[in-house]
């Protein structure tokens, strides 16, 4: 595959920041589409070209300039849409760095945003006119305990004279958007994310994918997260090309509708969590896909939470007769911390699964299965991207280790971000470690655990961090505890303990064990409490346990300090040893 | 195929049939007045709750009702009140 097949590519990559870039494409071609956003039933509901989003977010900017100095933060608060985008390119201009956070859903009863708004007090909050208006829920009375100024990005006003469009003034090192996925609702811990973090990390995924401007994406993966936002819509205008935009939850009512839209726009890229791909299988209607072609599908995009074997292997055989070839899968490797992509394949080449031994993976090695009861299928999550490295490193010791050998995943590289906002301690221990015996080079702790095989290819075994991956989406055992332990007065405080099994048919499973107050041990209903909790985590959380134990006062392990040692309750629930109520 | 003449109570089997087939677990009793949440309806199952529900009755619904109306009764009593037919149908 040629490296640079476009010059306007090797423009770009010079470019100083996101900002010049969306001004270069305005340039360069201003009457393309750049997004195209789909109703609930799969219509064009909206279009903006290159050159509108532009000028829209010179016009917002001027709006933002007035109300803030640059430096300031700004939530953004969006249904997936276009205005998300105006928004985002809006506080570039101006400066201001962007929040971006999910719209708070109606049922959750606490709000998981007060501490993210503690940690990096926004001036200003920017939404949609319908939103600010209350029509679906009251979105200003949830925020009402921060001093905020709303704007709504749709309800602006005046036309933009040439004079306005100035040159962007942002440079290489200045922070472009703060990413609230780390650290529980009680410790958030926003990534700096600046501007050649992300024009990095944009080119280093287009070699891996091989982007060019006929590269259309069709996402449903929302722009509140770092999938969504980089990997779908930045890439997509990194390279020119059209991103398509349907809302998620038009895509979890009719999955079918994203697979539409790859066939209607004739996509080359589209991807999401691990999940999505079930989910369309699960979901296959013959009678909702005839005609469906999708043979312009080159690139599936699969991460976010671990890539599963069997989900790779019936999403390829429910849709090859619609013409989807098994080489389009393309599992990978990221998070915030590193901008977003760590790993990927090179497009075409299909994804990469082996057999190791289980029992090796308990000695923390890669070898292959003595035997059938001993595999367990490996998803590749590709290769180290161009001007990155990756390497495989004992957590304890820090030293690094070789090939086929388990350990944590640290990487290196211009995509690795600043650092968490405001919180310095964090950012030295996660951001700026050291391998031992080796020279200054600073690196970031990744908190999962994997290896390199010979040829490179990354494989992702399990994680050291505390975060719970369900869906795509990051949760932090302590906050699902607090959740059951405010459920009732019954459940004992700081008694319960939240972890995940890996369970063949469906992934990662939440499990909630809960110890009973020892005065309520024989007034409770167990059925009735369970149901409590159940609905509780739901509403919460947005996630179903896969199974609720209440347990007798005392009988989960804690250290000697108080503190619940959630690994060893994993492992006594795995071995049936934890003492139920 | 939508069924002609839904009573409040049809919808509440239905709802229940449909609810036993895919929570998939059998410690959960699927009753009419449990919390949609409580049986295990995260956002992404609601939702493809609702829209077999509307390919049932071969009706519109808005995806949020089941937020609205958490409960089968609560909401099998909604969609009979408000529905031309089979409103009716249960003499109300």
């Amino acid at each position: 595959m040629p490296l640079v097949a476009d010059p306007d590519l090797s423009v770009v990559a010079a470019l100083p920041s996101l900002s010049a870039l969306l001004r270069h494409r305005a340039a360069v071609q201003p009457d393309d589409r750049a997004y195209v956003a789909l109703s609930d039933r799969g219509r064009e509901d909206a279009v903006i070209t290159f050159a509108e989003l532009d000028r829209r977010a010179v016009a917002l900017a001027r709006r933002l300039a007035d109300r803030a100095v640059p430096g300031s933060r700004a939530l953004l608060l969006f249904p997936m849409g276009i205005e998300c985008l105006v928004a985002f390119f809006g506080c570039l201009y101006a400066g201001i760095i962007g929040v971006p956070l999910m719209v708070p859903r109606r049922q959750s009863a606490r709000d998981a945003s007060v501490n993210i708004l503690a940690d990096c007090t926004p001036r200003l909050a920017l939404t949609t006119a319908e939103l600010l208006s209350g029509v679906r829920g009251d979105l200003v009375g949830r925020f009402q305990h921060a001093d905020l100024e709303w704007l709504a990005v749709d309800a602006q006003t005046g036309a933009i004279g040439a004079a306005d469009l100035a040159q962007p003034q942002a440079q290489r090192n200045d922070i472009a958007f703060l990413q609230y996925t780390s650290g529980s609702t009680s410790a958030p811990k926003g990534v700096m994310v600046s501007h050649g973090n992300l024009l990095a990390n944009l080119e280093m995924t287009r070699i891996a994918c091989g982007n060019t401007r006929a590269s259309t994406h069709v996402s449903w993966v929302p722009l509140y997260h770092d999938m969504g936002l980089i990997l779908n819509a930045l890439q997509a205008l990194y390279v020119g090309a059209l991103c398509v935009l349907i809302s998620p939850m038009a895509f979890l009512q009719r999955p079918y509708l994203w697979l539409r839209a790859i066939h209607d726009y004739r996509a080359q890229v589209a991807g999401g969590p691990n999940f999505g791909f079930d989910l369309c299988v699960d979901r296959h209607r013959p009678e909702q896909l005839a005609g469906l072609d999708l043979s312009c599908w080159k690139l599936a995009a699969a991460g976010a939470e671990p890539v599963r074997a069997q989900t790779i292997e019936r999403f390829t055989e429910t849709f090859r007769s619609y013409g989807f070839d098994p080489q389009t899968m393309w599992p990978a490797y990221g998070m915030a911390e590193a901008t977003l992509l760590i790993s990927g394949g090179n497009r075409g080449e299909g994804p990469v699964v082996r057999d190791v031994s289980r029992a090796g993976l308990l000695r923390h090695e890669a070898v292959s299965p003595r035997e059938k009861a001993d595999a367990q299928p490996a998803v590749g999550c590709g290769r180290t991207l161009v001007g990155e490295e990756v390497a495989i490193v004992d957590p304890e010791t820090t030293v690094r280790l070789c090939q086929n050998r388990v350990g944590e995943i640290w990487v290196s590289g211009p995509n690795v971000a600043q650092g968490y906002w405001q919180n310095p301690e964090a950012t030295e221990v996660i951001f700026r470690a050291r391998i031992a015996g080796e020279a200054d080079r600073r690196w970031l702790r990744t908190g999962d655990l994997g290896f390199l095989d010979d040829t490179g290819e990354l494989f992702i075994t399990g994680r050291i961090k505390d975060v719970i991956i369900i869906r795509g989406a990051n949760h932090y055992p302590q906050d699902i505890e607090d959740t059951v332990q405010d459920s009732h007065p019954a459940l004992r405080r700081h008694g319960g303990a939240a972890f995940t099994i890996l369970d063949e048919a469906k992934g990662e499973q939440l499990i909630v064990v809960q110890e009973i107050e020892r005065t309520e041990r024989h007034r409770i209903v167990s059925a009735q409490l369970i149901g409590r909790i159940r609905e509780a985590i739901v509403l919460e959380h947005d996630i179903v346990p896969h199974e609720i134990a209440l347990l007798r006062p005392g009988a989960l392990p804690k250290t000697t300090s108080g503190k619940i040692q959630r690994a060893l309750a994993r492992q006594l629930w795995l071995t049936g040893a934890l003492e139920r109520l | 195929m939508p069924p002609a003449n839904l009573t409040e109570s049809d919808i509440r089997d239905w709802c229940i049939a449909y609810l036993k087939k895919t929570v998939d677990n059998p410690s959960i009793a699927i009753g009419p007045d449990a919390s949609f949440a409580e049986l295990g309806l995260d956002s992404a199952t609601s939702v493809y709750f609702t829209v077999e529900l509307e390919e049932w009755l071969g009706t519109e619904l808005r995806p949020e009702l089941v937020f609205e109306y958490p409960t089968i009764s609560a909401l099998a009593h909604f969609i009979a009140d408000g529905q031309d037919g089979v409103a009716d149908a249960t003499g109300g």
